[in-house]
């Protein structure tokens, strides 16, 4: 008999198709745990904090360097952040840019920085093979950068072109216009123009620098091929002579409460679509006690293709490609957002729908396998995403960025496994009120504002984002 | 832009190309070249189905890959668009999936899913936990066996897809540069449209259109199922069988064949829009298929015109003329044709003229003077990169061997792929340069800033 087995096995296998019910979902098996990968953490002694999170999938290094400062801290100048990160990698006092950039170049690497409302990002990713090289130019720009004024002069030639660009690009405008709507008076509210580039001197760029880079003020991950304790002492030889600074203390500005429902429309003559977004402001990241309930009652409305959104507006209407909603979290404040692109004369109909959704989710309970599915959703993709190292390096350094409790992410599955109907909708009275709502359009006015003025106060403006006169 | 990922067949060479002796120091060529192989499994089904499985258990997660063999260019020039829309109808259901519930099994599994079109190929992907294995087989062995159109989902699905040409293209700055670039330099052949399509076509189509498209297309023997993740191979056989063999053989569908006519002389195409905000233009030439041997020097070559700061348009056009906000050189290359093509979007106030010259310039010179040894090195080093970051992700693990199969002669050029960049010298730089960049077949497709003098330069 035993010998029989395995052919008789073999035999099934081979015309096992008859032995599938088709006319059911199999069941799954026993469900993997979402367990936080285990990552290094070490303070050098001049305060500069180290995650070490060791992925040998696939030969290469990535560093990351988060300055606990960016576009928030312009000032009156607008785009100086900017400038700062953009600048990094064109030249340091060993190294004119040409010469940064062929070394990097030749490593196949990247080196490359931006800004955050609240942070700048360094960041450099190339084969683990090249791993001194690559920290030593790394460190390169970030400890030497000299900003020298012809560099500083391009940056500035480029900077004008691109905000001449932007203004014909419906999707940089909408966000402009949602920021500088949400956080108007605070810093995350102000963005670059001609006039503020104009102001940027090369002075106040290399001050910017000199003010918040500072190892205490500052956090990095390493992400890659690499063993903890080979990393971290060449880590040290690079970045531990970096000298310790009194950070300035900063004060917070307050986020103004938003008053009724407006609509900010953005004339675009021509535009084929309206690009929408109906927003509002949200507590920070750090001031979101419950996020991983609201991650749960965010993709019942507008989360991938099963959320209300995407069902009502896309696949029961047609009305547009795509609708989804999110919170974006910031350090002093947070937003919102539903988003949808859709064709002109559906403009208003879509915004209507939008609103719909929003105080739906508020009004009525959510059915218990809507509600599952959901969950089971953000368990299961919070779980796919820890396949990669990096989105675990940005976890890492958001609990840093943002003070979160060290433990976030251990209860983080569990916390969205556990959301009920009732957290739903208290959560959605809480962050989704549509009475305060602003409603972000950038289209052509010609053919929308009629429509629109019939959900609320339209207010214009052109693609300076300056406030004009409505036309007659 | 669409960018194959694989981009040509092996062709047999010594690995390592020997060093020039003329060439200043180099940077270290490296003696050791890290990226591992990626192990795998395949065969093929009785009825065709070609089955890859990849194991691996770095986290417990499987990922799904479809490919059938059909894109745009299987399409009739008056369906244009018709491979992505059918596209869209795989995700209504089928016989034993209801209707508009594909996305809903997926996510209440914990998963996600999608799909993309291109001239090529159309595939279909899903992430999901490891104890999901069965329901991703469940559902892709259904959307083969007895995928479900009805006129609801067809009409929804028109709308839908009219939203997506103008949300990626016609409201977009540059948007068209794409559709006008196949129109213009691959004219009279199933590549001179893109895969988006016209939207008039498909509302021309009829309901018996795309159940045919499905019979001729949607067949196991026009098709490639790459598994990867934490899976057992053994067991994962037996259940790919279980679900994929019941589904008949098809007759072998059609392949294309095309002519590509070379262009008489140097050709210019201005395209205005309102909507465009800076002076921008594009230079392309024909180059060769994605199998040909020529496809690996080409991506070379495209390297050092334009990637990284260092490279000679980014000198020359951003950096010490400042006459461009950016650059960028690409080979764009197809199953059965293909084209390179330099691309530069100028700084607010420069002419085309300009732009046109110094690119111009800058080829002449590759061409006549060739690269150097220092050059070629950091290509070769910017690939080694680029492909050791490919294979982080089961999914991209999945994708790329699939392809490796379809269109690179086999699933293991997947882990040959450095070889053959290794194998370039710099001589096949500059003959490629010279066999392909030619000045008298040069198609130019200028944009034209709406506004006098390309906006408000300040």
């Amino acid at each position: 008999m035993r010998r029989i087995l395995p052919l008789l096995l073999t035999a099934l296998a081979l015309s096992a198709h008859a032995e599938v019910d088709r006319t059911k979902k199999p069941e799954p098996g026993p469900a993997p745990e979402a367990a936080f990968p285990d990552y290094v953490t070490k303070v050098l002694p001049n305060g500069l904090k180290v995650f070490v999170i060791e992925d040998d999938r696939k030969p290469t290094l990535t560093l990351r360097l988060l300055i606990k400062a960016g576009d928030a801290r312009d000032g009156d100048k607008p785009g100086t952040a900017g400038f700062v990160a953009g600048l990094l990698n064109r030249g340091t006092t060993t190294r004119d840019a040409l010469t940064f950039a062929k070394a990097v170049d030749s490593l196949g690497a990247q080196l490359e920085a931006s800004a955050g409302p609240d942070a700048i990002s360094v960041s450099t990713s190339g084969l683990t093979k090249f791993a001194d090289p690559l920290l030593d130019l790394f460190a390169d720009a970030v400890l030497h950068p000299v900003f020298a004024p012809e560099e500083f002069a391009k940056a500035q030639r480029r900077t004008y072109s691109m905000l001449t660009a932007q203004k014909k690009e419906p999707r940089a405008l909408v966000g402009k216009l949602m920021n500088a709507t949400l956080f108007s008076g605070h810093p995350y509210g102000k963005y670059t123009t001609p006039e503020s580039v104009k102001s940027i001197t090369r002075d106040d760029v290399a001050a910017f620098h000199a003010k918040w880079f500072a190892p205490n003020n500052a956090s990095l991950a390493i992400v890659g091929d690499v063993k903890a304790a080979d990393i971290l002492p060449k880590i040290e030889k690079v970045l531990g002579g970096w000298e310790r600074k009194e950070i300035p203390a900063v004060e917070k500005s307050a986020v103004a409460q938003m008053g009724g429902l407006t609509i900010h429309l953005l004339d675009l003559p021509g535009a084929v679509q309206s690009s929408i977004i109906v927003c509002r402001t949200a507590p920070s990241r750090a001031g979101t006690p419950d996020l991983p309930e609201l991650n749960v009652m965010n993709s019942i409305l507008g989360g991938g293709f099963s959320g209300r959104l995407f069902q009502n507006l896309r696949e029961k209407r047609g009305y547009t490609y795509g609708s989804s909603s999110a919170f974006g979290y910031n350090k002093d404040a947070g937003y919102f957002q539903a988003t949808a692109e859709t064709r002109n004369d559906v403009t208003a109909a879509a915004i209507t729908e939008i609103l719909g959704e929003l105080n739906r989710l508020a009004a009525e309970a959510v059915a218990e396998p809507e509600l599952e599915l959901q969950r089971q959703y953000n368990i299961g993709n919070y779980l796919l995403s820890l396949e990669s190292a990096a989105r675990v390096a940005t976890r890492v350094q958001d609990i840093d960025l943002y003070g979160l409790a060290p433990d976030f992410y251990k209860t983080y599955a569990k916390r969205m496994g556990a959301v009920t109907s009732a957290n739903v909708r208290a959560l959605a009275e809480k962050y989704l009120s549509t009475k305060d709502t602003a409603i972000i359009v950038v289209g052509d006015a010609k053919q929308v504002r009629a429509s629109l003025e019939k959900i609320g106060t339209v207010v214009m403006y052109d693609t300076d984002l300056k406030s004009v006169k409505q036309a007659p | 832009m669409l960018k194959p990922l694989f981009v040509s067949l092996a062709f047999a060479l010594p690995v390592l190309a020997s060093a020039v002796a003329d060439a200043p120091p180099a940077p270290a060529r490296a003696l050791h070249f890290s990226l591992k192989p990626l192990t795998f499994t395949e065969y093929d089904l009785p009825n065709g189905l070609h089955v890859i499985l990849h194991e691996n258990h770095a986290a417990p997660v499987v990922a799904s890959y479809v490919l059938y063999h059909v894109g745009s260019k299987n399409e009739r020039p008056d369906r244009t668009g018709f491979a992505h829309f059918f596209e869209h109808l795989m995700f209504e259901g089928s016989e034993n999936i209801k209707r508009g519930t594909i996305d809903k099994l997926v996510s209440g599994a914990g998963g996600n899913l999608n799909a993309s079109t291109s001239f090529d190929k159309t595939d279909y992907f899903l992430n999901l936990p490891s104890n999901q294995l069965k329901l991703a087989l469940w559902i892709e062995s259904e959307r083969m066996m007895h995928n479900r159109i009805d006129e609801t989902g067809v009409e929804t699905q028109r709308k839908v897809v009219k939203e997506e040409r103008s949300m990626r293209y016609d409201n977009q700055p540059y948007g068209s540069l794409f559709e006008k670039l196949c129109a213009f330099t691959l004219a009279g052949t199933p590549y001179a449209w893109t895969p988006i399509g016209s939207v008039q076509y498909i509302d021309q189509a009829k309901i018996g259109e795309f159940r045919d498209f499905w019979k001729t297309y949607y067949v196991p023997n026009n098709a490639t199922l790459a598994i990867a993740g934490d899976i057992n191979v053994e067991e994962t056989k037996k259940l790919v069988s279980e679900y994929f063999s019941g589904i008949p053989r098809g007759a072998e569908p059609p392949r294309p064949k095309l002519t590509l006519a070379e262009p008489a002389g140097p050709q210019k195409l201005v395209v205005t829009e309102d909507k465009t905000p800076l002076n921008a233009t594009l230079h392309v030439w024909h180059a060769c298929d994605q199998r040909d041997p020529d496809s690996y020097p080409l991506d070379l070559l495209a390297n050092i015109l334009a990637s990284g700061r260092s490279s000679r348009l980014y000198r020359r056009l951003v950096d010490k003329e400042q006459v461009a906000l950016n650059v960028e050189a690409f080979p764009e290359l197809f199953e059965l044709a293909g084209v390179i093509g330099v691309f530069a979007t100028g700084i607010a106030g420069t002419s085309l003229e300009k732009l046109d010259a110094l690119i111009s310039e800058e080829v002449e010179k590759v061409k006549t003077d060739g690269v150097t040894e220092e050059e070629l090195q950091k290509a070769i080093n910017q690939k080694e990169a680029e492909l050791a970051n490919e294979n982080g992700t089961m999914l991209a693990r999945a994708k790329n061997l699939a392809n490796a199969h379809v269109f690179d002669g086999g699933t293991d050029e997947v882990n040959k792929q450095l070889d053959h960049y290794l194998a370039v010298k710099r001589e096949d730089l500059q003959r490629v340069a010279k066999k392909y960049l030619l000045t008298d077949k040069v198609y130019i497709l200028q944009y034209p800033a709406a506004e006098p003098k390309g906006g408000d330069a300040k």
